[in-house]
């Protein structure tokens, strides 16, 4: 019988350049419709004030990193917000829509990246590779399209959802 | 005109991890729908199984079923009943009962509700979808509800009319449809880079490993991988990856796999499944039937 999976290894060694994993998953416009289909936007950017970003650090528990938060007015009522959140290793783009009430109406993630740059530079992180080849670096930024491996927890969305609903609270509201 | 066949790549977070859905192969509008249901489904085992909403039909079986029997969702009594088949024939190695030490280690929030060395062997199906527990004990069902979510969201995607899909919850991953998907693996000494990768179509395949999860406790590494059997975690840089016939199947086996290493082989033999070992300093092992050692 013919295996129904075939693996492929790739030589391990010291791979010089940090590596990286990235995927696009939506455009500002095309997150836009997929949580609010059919609506139109007007753009309505916020620049927080000193006293905002501390009421918003206070009711979410979560530090705020950057004052500019690029906000949209849909149509009929309701928010949409775009937002970065960084981790040890990853950094993620992604969409909040709010309805009128301030309630979460939906969530996308629209860019996701893992880098893992100061783990490469380590020479004793390096040495764990016991040059078993000699191969070229991996460019796995182009090349990897799904991952099978833990990727990250979302915490770092889910916490950056509630920074969102207090910046609602004292700014949209 | 022609229609074009689009594809379509989305991620949202659910389960403590980024789920990811790709349909391809017909029109936007069908595509979009497929992917909207799916995540429904996802959603849905989400706010059935969750540890952390107290809702949830887990959260009501560590609260109640110690004391009386509890009714809950047939989707949650398929995933118990399937984990108590995976403690049986694992002799216990895989268990959903250690969530107390998952929750002194800081993996799972709360004080631990129960003290009490119970194991799986106290967690007892009813008819009709009732549960009761013969002594406190706490479940969680992070170990297996993943790759349910996942089988779960493929049903979607198929019903739905969908030619070709791949689902992916933080590395429990299936796939269907005609071209197959090249998945890669991460190496579990470098997770940003891949061991190698593997060609699936039909299947689904899970990986674990400690990469991200392994933390310092006191003088001890801890991992939230636990050995049902010896109550100790796995902190070896070790990964193991599963191929099985469903997503739930490949998730459970891979703590199965990680706990008992080339002792596994018979347990795999039971679902007809492969599995790959990849660990520090040691060539790629396969513990399968397809390519045997």
């Amino acid at each position: 019988m013919k295996p129904h999976w075939i693996f492929t290894a790739l030589p391990v060694s010291a791979i010089v350049a940090p590596s990286a994993y990235a995927v696009t998953y939506l455009s500002v416009e095309q997150a836009q419709q997929s949580i609010f289909p059919g609506k139109s936007f007007t753009a309505a950017p916020v620049k927080l004030t000193a006293d905002q970003c501390k009421a918003i650090e206070r009711a979410s528990r979560i530090r705020v990193l950057h004052n500019d938060q690029q906000v949209w007015r849909v149509s009929g009522g309701g928010w949409f917000i775009v937002d970065e959140v960084l981790g040890k290793h990853e950094y993620i783009t992604y969409a909040v829509g709010l309805n009128a009430d301030g309630s979460v109406h939906g969530v996308e993630i629209m860019e996701y990246r893992e880098t893992y740059g100061d783990q490469v530079r380590n020479p004793k992180w390096l040495a764990q590779f016991t040059g078993k080849t000699k191969a070229a670096p991996l460019e796995l930024d182009k090349d990897i399209k799904n991952i099978s491996g833990a990727t990250l927890s979302s915490r770092h969305i889910t916490d950056g959802v509630r920074r969102l609903l207090a910046f609602y609270d004292v700014v949209l509201r | 005109m022609t229609l074009s066949c689009a594809e379509i790549h989305r991620a949202r977070p659910f389960l403590g991890t980024i789920v990811e859905v790709h349909a391809s192969g017909a029109e936007q509008p069908a595509l979009l729908k497929g992917v909207e249901l799916a995540f429904g489904a996802v959603r849905k085992v989400h706010r059935l199984m969750s540890f952390h909403d107290a809702t949830s039909d887990v959260s009501r079986l560590n609260r109640e079923a110690a004391n009386a029997p509890v009714k809950i969702h047939p989707w949650t009594c398929r995933v118990l009943a399937a984990a108590q088949k995976f403690s049986a024939q694992s002799n216990g190695v895989f268990d959903i009962t250690i969530a107390p030490l998952l929750q002194r280690w800081g993996y799972l929030p709360g004080r631990r509700l129960s003290r009490i060395a119970a194991d799986w062997r106290d967690i007892i199906l009813e008819p009709d979808h009732f549960v009761r527990f013969r002594r406190p004990l706490t479940i969680d069902l992070g170990g297996i509800a993943k790759g349910f979510a996942v089988d779960r969201a493929i049903e979607a995607l198929r019903k739905a009319g969908v030619p070709q899909g791949l689902v992916n919850a933080g590395g429990d991953l299936r796939s269907f449809g005609a071209a197959g998907h090249k998945i890669d693996i991460r190496h579990p000494l470098a997770p940003g880079q891949a061991a190698g990768s593997i060609r699936l179509s039909g299947h689904a395949m899970a990986t674990s490993a400690l990469y991200y999860s392994r933390r310092q406790k006191g003088r001890h590494a801890v991992s939230p991988l636990i050995n049902g059997q010896t109550r100790r975690p796995c902190v070896d840089d070790v990964s193991a990856t599963v191929i099985a016939r469903d997503c739930l199947t490949a998730d459970a086996l891979t703590k199965i796999v990680l706990a008992l290493r080339e002792a596994a082989r018979p347990v795999l033999a039971c679902y007809g499944a492969d599995a790959l070992l990849i660990e520090r300093d040691l060539a790629p092992r396969f513990l399968s039937l397809n390519h045997a050692a």
